[in-house]
């Protein structure tokens, strides 16, 4: 009876993903529902400043980007849940993971833990995602060539930590 | 990009043409970059691979088109309600008027022939109302006592339309086959006897198409147009 409006529609399409980059930038599967639930909303409620025939998305991602930030702004402020500052520098020093082929969710989730926000958030977009450069510096509002730096770094310390050596 | 940045680049099929020649032959001429290049891809794939399984699995989207649209704007009625508390619903609430106990007794209800049911919770357009929303122009002289007056899309993308019938005015937006409303004001006491007023004039009506609108208002042309496609 009630047919679905074009909100609801294109969230529906993206709604996967989006769960799935969450889930890449997220600590743990809690974080990450959450995560995806409150970008829904907040998209929702500005989803008057969408453009049309721009990507829908890119647009949320961008949304749910900044929700992650200001969650996780927050929690510092509270003092609680922050990543240790030397996480890292820390890279590569995983006994355990360098000799496992295989990894699950879990594994794969602790590894973009580790890496600094900059650096996972690119994976995330781009290598998880496979979203372009481009469109990962128009979603990050920073220049490619940033992009393209944090990437080397991050996808780099994924291999020291994932790897096979 | 400095060349470890161009490899990169290359292993994920952003460089173009001459460039990614160069790449290319640059990995093609060197064992230690093409173990590089096979790493990352299996890795990278793996990690691919951990993630993929979140798009499979059954986590519906949230909806918003069927309940939070009215509850966001039904915030500040439910809040001026309780502080009344009068103990009416919420629709109820959302007409804040004083001849709102008086009008709504004659509007609402489910009687047959009252312009507004409540249907599952909904408020929604019947009888005149909803043939009137259904069928009439803005430009209609028409004899019956609803007058519509713009029609809009909403930010939403649904299309709405204001109407003004026998001392009240009101907006209502289209939700599958219903007109869903969204806001009831009654006219000031002293105008309902001929209320003949443009529907938009009532300020607070001003307000909440204000609210809603994106974009301007459908001239004729479209305002036609959209009544030929049931107003999708």
């Amino acid at each position: 009876m009630t047919s679905p409006l074009p909100f609801d529609s294109e969230l529906a399409a993206v709604w996967p993903r989006l769960r799935r980059f969450a889930y890449a930038l997220a600590r743990d599967a809690a974080d990450a529902d959450d995560l995806a639930q409150t970008t829904a909303e907040k998209a929702f409620k500005s989803f008057d400043q969408f453009h049309a025939g721009t990507r829908f998305d890119s647009w949320i991602f961008r949304i749910c980007r900044t929700v992650w930030i200001d969650t996780i702004r927050s929690r510092s402020r509270r003092g609680a849940h922050e990543a240790p500052p030397e996480a890292a520098e820390s890279l590569g020093h995983d006994p355990t993971s360098a000799t496992e082929a295989a990894i699950d969710l879990g594994k794969a989730m602790a590894a973009m833990q580790r890496l600094p926000e900059e650096q996972r958030e690119v994976v995330a977009l781009i290598l998880i995602d496979g979203f372009g450069y481009r469109e990962t510096a128009e979603i990050l509002d920073q220049p490619i060539g940033t992009v393209s730096s944090r990437l080397v770094r991050g996808r780099q310390a994924l291999l020291a930590m994932l790897g096979e050596g | 990009m400095n060349e470890e940045e161009l490899f990169y680049a290359w292993l994920d099929g952003e460089l173009e043409g001459k460039e990614a020649e160069q790449v290319a032959a640059r990995v093609a001429a060197d064992p230690a970059l093409q173990a590089k290049s096979e790493q990352h891809r299996r890795v990278e794939a793996q990690i691919r691979g951990t993630f993929d399984p979140i798009l499979q699995e059954p986590a519906p989207p949230p909806q918003f088109s069927s309940v939070n649209v009215l509850d966001f704007q039904a915030k500040r009625s439910e809040r001026e309600a309780r502080r009344a508390s009068f103990g009416l619903p919420q629709w109820a609430a959302m007409a804040a008027t004083l001849a709102i106990g008086i009008v709504a007794g004659q509007f609402v209800g489910n009687r047959s022939g009252a312009p507004i049911e409540s249907r599952d919770g909904r408020l929604v357009a019947a009888a005149s109302l909803d043939r009137a929303l259904d069928a009439q122009l803005a430009s209609a002289e028409g004899n019956g006592r609803v007058r519509v007056g713009l029609t809009f899309r909403d930010r939403n993308g649904g299309i709405c339309r204001s109407f003004t019938d026998d001392g009240m005015s009101g907006l209502a937006c289209r939700e599958g086959q219903d007109w869903r409303v969204e806001g009831l004001f009654a006219a000031p006491l002293g105008q309902q006897g001929d209320y003949r007023m443009a529907a938009g004039e009532d300020p607070r009506l001003a307000a909440l198409v204000d609210e809603r609108i994106s974009g301007e208002p459908f001239d004729a042309a479209a305002e036609q147009a959209a009544r030929d496609a049931d107003w999708r």
